[in-house]
């Protein structure tokens, strides 16, 4: 077979000449049962001649001899001795040799690898000429390279409706046949806020660390009933941040890829919760106290319960991240201690993003779904007087802020009318919020919660 | 040394922070502050990691601010000595502290949407007034015998 001569296709003939492997090698390859297109991948991949020589040489029995050791070792791990001539002639040193047979190689393994892992695989490259929009340059901006920055041209655009139902990314091309991701939000106006790029960058950038930025040492011991005070609000912040995360995280998968800048910015909203757990889980645990007992929740179901995304925005990012951003700031107020200043005073800014989320997210609908107007009056109808029962069966949250505002068991009173007062501002910054989104809910607050704005 | 209040001394205070690593460590601040003093009002504009402009304006140009703080003369110098004696506001002396001490707040804002700016920059508001504590400063006469 080796000393038949093999004619040579005209498309290697072509390569060997580009690639400088003579047709006397070309042929003794072919010769060896090579496929053209075996030898043409070999070229490719930048083999030379010489080398190719070799390794004919050596599979014909050429190659040089191994030491005794080497050859003793073949033997005791069943390498055939031509095998470690192969190896030898293309280059392999024995000390690599007998570390191969040390970790276990075999010698079928060894053959496999060194036939280039069998079949060359084919090219497609086709990829390459992928019509999306090319020769896009991004420029930073003084805030660095953010998500604005690079929404120019096709990426920038978001479309109204998304009509993928996968994971492609906005700007790239789809493939047929690629499956489902079970999103189930494709329409601009069920999450989308002009905001939310420009939210998550703020976020990235200002995030902090509790573990390392709380000034922990500044945390003195606390009269009994005003520790046990800031571990129940603590418990209560944490449960319902907790609550939070998991709402978001659940609602997330649903948002389809068309709308990222909405799927990125809530992913930090999960982490701000997260770390809104953690801080004050830790502050419950870190004075000698420890955890109270578990909110009872009214408010909490209809965040839970609801059956469209701008329905839990509303309920979850308007009503109650505005109150607890107010209780935030009012924890800041009658903060005991410089490590508890500071806790209150970064969550008040991680709570406002997603507040400025909702609240922008709700003005969008309104701006493109006029129609959806008494449905939002009717969510907040409801959401409004959950909340309600939370002011009467908890008595532990709004007495426990009261302790810690008034300073004290015995100045319960006081801190009673603090709490009311907490209230009021929570109720007016919300209608004022509501009604920048052109939702006028003065008239329509509930009776309720109207006490708290007529005190 | 600088007059409170004053372009001077609202200047003084932003190449401070301008040039302090933990000011920018902060984070991105972007916000159209005012500061009320009295009949003054000045506008102190935040982008990206700094302070880029100080400008006494009118009572017009607060329309077109995020929010504004505003207490009175005695109240700013109380507040701004606080912050030179301790390096820092202390507990009783934060700007949210004395939002909520305030009958009518001192973050006030002709928007409801446009004043949270008061909450989601407010450490950083908070750092560059806590850097008056690097300057020494005296006040205007109204300041003081207010």
């Amino acid at each position: 077979m080796a000393n038949e001569t093999v004619a040579i296709p005209a498309n290697l003939r072509a390569k060997a000449q580009e690639k400088q492997w003579p047709d006397d090698l070309v042929e003794s390859a072919l010769a060896t049962g090579a496929t053209p297109e075996q030898l043409i991948g070999y070229m490719d991949q930048g083999i030379s001649a010489d080398q190719a020589r070799q390794f004919l040489a050596a599979q014909a029995g050429g190659g040089p001899e191994p030491s005794k050791e080497l050859a003793d070792k073949a033997a005791l791990v069943n390498w055939p001795l031509d095998l470690i001539k192969t190896a030898l002639a293309a280059g392999a040193a024995e000390t690599d040799l007998m570390r191969f047979m040390d970790m276990g190689i075999t010698a079928e393994q060894a053959r496999d690898f060194m036939s280039g892992g069998g079949a060359q695989p084919q090219l497609d490259l086709s990829w390459m000429n992928v019509p999306t929009e090319w020769n896009t340059r991004a420029k930073p901006t003084k805030h660095g390279l953010t998500l604005e920055a690079i929404n120019i041209g096709r990426y920038g655009e978001i479309p109204d409706v998304w009509p993928y139902q996968t994971e492609m990314p906005r700007g790239a091309v789809p493939i047929p046949g690629v499956e489902s991701m079970g999103y189930s939000i494709f329409e601009k106006q069920v999450v989308w806020s002009d905001s939310c790029a420009r939210l998550y960058e703020e976020a990235i950038q200002r995030r902090w660390r509790p573990a390392t930025d709380v000034p922990w040492d500044t945390i003195q011991p606390l009269p009994d009933d005003l520790e046990r005070a800031i571990c129940q609000i603590c418990t209560h912040i944490s449960e319902k941040e907790q609550l939070e995360a998991d709402v978001i995280g659940r609602w997330e998968p649903d948002i389809s890829y068309g709308y990222h800048e909405v799927k990125l910015f809530l992913a930090t909203t999960v982490f701000d919760n997260a770390r809104a757990v953690e801080v004050f889980r830790k502050r419950a645990l870190s004075n000698g106290g420890g955890l109270g007992i578990q909110s009872p929740g009214w408010g909490f179901r209809s965040i839970v319960d609801a059956r469209n995304f701008t329905e839990m925005a509303v309920i979850q990012f308007v009503l109650h991240d505005s109150l607890t951003l107010t209780q935030y700031a009012y924890g800041e107020k009658y903060a005991k201690n410089p490590a508890e200043k500071f806790i209150f005073a970064r969550a008040i800014q991680d709570k406002a993003r997603i507040v400025d989320y909702g609240i922008t997210h709700l003005k969008f609908v309104m701006m493109h779904r006029a129609d959806r107007r008494d449905e939002m009056q009717r969510y907040l109808d409801k959401a409004e007087g959950m909340m309600l029962q939370d002011d009467k069966k908890d008595p532990a949250t709004r007495e426990a802020f009261a302790i810690y505002f008034g300073g004290g068991k015995d100045k319960i009173r006081e801190g009673l009318a603090i709490y009311r007062e907490m209230r009021k501002k929570h109720l007016e910054q919300y209608l004022a919020r509501l009604k920048w989104a052109t939702i006028d809910r003065a008239e329509r607050l509930d009776p309720g919660m109207r006490v708290f704005i007529q005190d | 040394m600088p007059v409170f209040p004053s372009v001077e001394w609202f200047n003084a205070i932003k190449d401070i922070v301008n040039s302090d690593p933990a000011f920018r460590q902060l984070g991105t601040v972007d916000s159209v502050t005012g500061a009320r003093c009295g009949s003054k009002i000045y506008e102190i504009t935040f982008e990206a990691f700094e302070c880029t402009g100080v400008r006494e304006v009118g009572e017009n140009d607060l329309r077109d601010m995020d929010f504004w703080l505003e207490q009175t003369p005695a109240q700013w110098k109380e507040m701004l000595d606080n912050i030179k004696t301790n390096g820092a506001a202390d507990l009783t002396h934060t700007l949210n502290t004395i939002d909520l001490s305030l009958p009518n707040g001192f973050a006030q804002s002709h928007d409801g949407y446009r004043r949270d700016a008061f909450y989601r920059f407010n450490q950083s508001i908070q750092d560059f007034f806590n850097a008056s504590s690097k300057i020494d400063t005296t006040y205007a006469p109204e300041a003081v015998t207010a």
